[in-house]
């Protein structure tokens, strides 16, 4: 290892490891010592991380206030250096850490929340896409519309969650008190997407979900419309499926409809 | 004393990237997301903008639909703090590509990054680590330099980072390194006024030893921002106006380097848009006042 490699790996060790060893490469400044001068770097790189983590979840760090959430941000900071050269990506693993980490995997709405805020984030910055519009979907004659596949935008992404957070994001983005965290029997459907350049998300009714979902691996319109009637009446199953789709093409959730 | 002119002379099979030194840009402002709104919706006095490339090394969405507008109206400068350049790690050439289909996309003037590290083994620190200023060093930065301007096509321009500690095994000055750097791989130089003012103070050394141990001819670039003096030692935070010292350092610079593309650096507290074009306004008077007609 070149003398460089060698000091650049004591450089970092004493950063994220707290080791000394590279002080004996460092002399005093005229003015200071060279721990508090070492100590800047110390400082700052948490800093910087849990500052990071702050912008990204805002909400989250609204629900747990300042110290709670600083001191979640350097526990996940000391648990997953960030391995990315550009920090946009460094609090993507923020909800997995949440929910498999005490005591934070105590309160699942914690891991809600940051999933919830992650899936936004993606959404604002993630691929763009050319929306489909109603007239391209009744361009196709009715006879083969049971043959459409649709494809989803870039940017829209399922949410299985297990807690009340949107209800509480919802509150918390309104400056309002957020009701209590309370664990749900069913899960709560979510789907996230960007409508131009808003990310947006909504709650999904179990059936509409399952369609969504089946949808967005290639299922085609006739056979989602059997599937829906498996779900509710059968006899209103294409309407609903009709009704579903038309929702999703004036919510600017599809770009692709081919037959 | 030149210690750098006494390293053996690695320079004879290093083809520097011979490049036509970028034109001069006027008195810029490093763009920032609070003042899209404003830039667009308006004319602001401001001759050029500077991105940090990072935040639009994305797939899509409002950063690049509203830097395509800008770039409509404005010259544009790509500045990163990712490149790393001084690291001993392997290149990240997912990085490079990343950076290089940016630029593809912007055409900025062009492209800067830090002499600096920011991590080794895999893990990314997200700061301007210093490195020590040795012949191994050099030798290191400029093959890295000349590898990323292979990639990327193009010269590339290094700015000169605020630290706080010194290595004992340095072997010239940071002044010393930068030339050399300058000279055997062909990159430019964006010469950080604030950050030559905090380095200087840091390590006690007079910051015009600094400005004037640099080639008048490489600069091509200077940033100009605030810090947060401790007593002991100065941190380079860019939260703050330039203070009454930097600005002093400045027309400094302006006699020595003439007339040099300028821009004021905020990267926290970003104050409304007003207050940054005063500041960008006096990098204007300035220039003027100490050049006269050649600042224009």
């Amino acid at each position: 290892m070149s003398d460089l490699a060698r000091q650049q790996a004591d450089f970092q060790r004493g950063i994220l490891a707290g080791d000394d060893a590279v002080l004996a490469e460092i002399p005093d400044s005229p003015k200071e010592k060279r721990e508090t001068l070492f100590g800047v770097y110390r400082y700052a790189y948490g800093s910087r991380l849990v500052e990071a983590l702050r912008n990204d979840h805002e909400l989250l760090h609204a629900y747990l206030g300042d110290e709670m959430f600083d001191e979640m941000g350097h526990a996940y900071v000391k648990a997953r250096p960030s391995e990315h050269p550009n920090l946009r990506w460094f609090s993507q693993g923020l909800p997995e850490f949440l929910r498999a980490n005490a005591p934070y995997s105590g309160y699942p709405v914690l891991g809600d929340l940051a999933a919830l805020e992650k899936a936004l984030n993606d959404a604002f910055d993630g691929t763009d896409g050319t929306v489909v519009t109603l007239p391209d979907v009744a361009a196709f004659a009715p006879e083969i519309w049971k043959d459409l596949v649709f494809a989803p935008h870039p940017t829209a992404a399922r949410l299985d969650l297990s807690t009340n957070a949107p209800a509480i994001w919802r509150a918390l983005k309104a400056d309002e008190t957020p009701p209590d965290a309370e664990e749900q029997v069913e899960p709560v459907r979510i789907l996230v997407w960007r409508q131009e350049n808003t990310p947006m998300f909504r709650e999904l009714p179990a059936e509409e979900a399952m369609m969504w979902d089946e949808a967005a691996r290639g299922v085609p319109f006739g056979v989602l419309c059997s599937m829906l009637a498996t779900y509710d009446d059968p006899d209103t199953a294409a309407g609903r499926g009709a009704s579903y789709l038309h929702g999703w093409i004036t919510g600017g959730l599809l770009t692709g409809v081919a037959a | 004393m030149n210690v750098a002119s006494r390293l053996a002379d690695t320079s004879r099979n290093e083809t520097p990237r011979q490049s036509a030194k970028p034109a001069f840009l006027g008195f810029g402002l490093g763009l920032r997301h609070q003042h899209y709104d404003e830039i667009l919706s308006g004319s602001p006095p401001i001759d050029w903008f500077e991105i940090i490339s990072e935040n639009y090394m994305v797939p899509g969405g409002q950063p690049l639909q509203t830097l395509e507008k800008i770039r409509a109206r404005y010259p544009l400068v790509m500045h990163g703090v990712s490149l790393s350049i001084a690291s001993t790690a392997p290149p990240n050439f997912e990085y490079l590509q990343g950076l290089k289909d940016l630029a593809h996309r912007v055409e900025p003037k062009w492209v800067s990054d830090h002499l600096c590290w920011t991590g080794v083994h895999g893990k990314n620190l997200h700061d301007l680590l210093p490195i020590p200023y040795t012949a191994e060093a050099l030798d290191h930065v400029v093959s890295r330099v000349q590898l990323v301007q292979d990639f990327l096509g193009r010269a590339i321009v290094l700015e000169n980072v605020s630290t706080y500690v010194r290595f004992k095994n340095s072997e010239m000055t940071e002044w010393e390194f930068l030339t050399e750097l300058s000279r055997r791989s062909g990159c430019w130089l964006l010469f950080d006024v604030n950050n030559v003012y905090v380095s200087a103070f840091n390590h006690g050394y007079d910051p015009l030893t600094f400005l004037n141990g640099i080639p008048s001819d490489r600069v091509v670039q200077f940033h100009m921002a605030g810090h947060s003096h401790m007593g002991t030692h100065i941190i380079d935070t860019h939260d703050h106006p330039v203070c009454e010292d930097v600005w002093d350092l400045y027309a400094a610079a302006l006699q020595r380097f003439g007339r040099v593309s300028t821009m004021i650096e905020r990267d926290d507290n970003i104050p409304p848009l007003d207050e940054l074009i005063v500041e960008v306004n006096r990098t204007r008077a300035m220039a003027e006042q100490v050049l006269g007609v050649a600042a224009r």
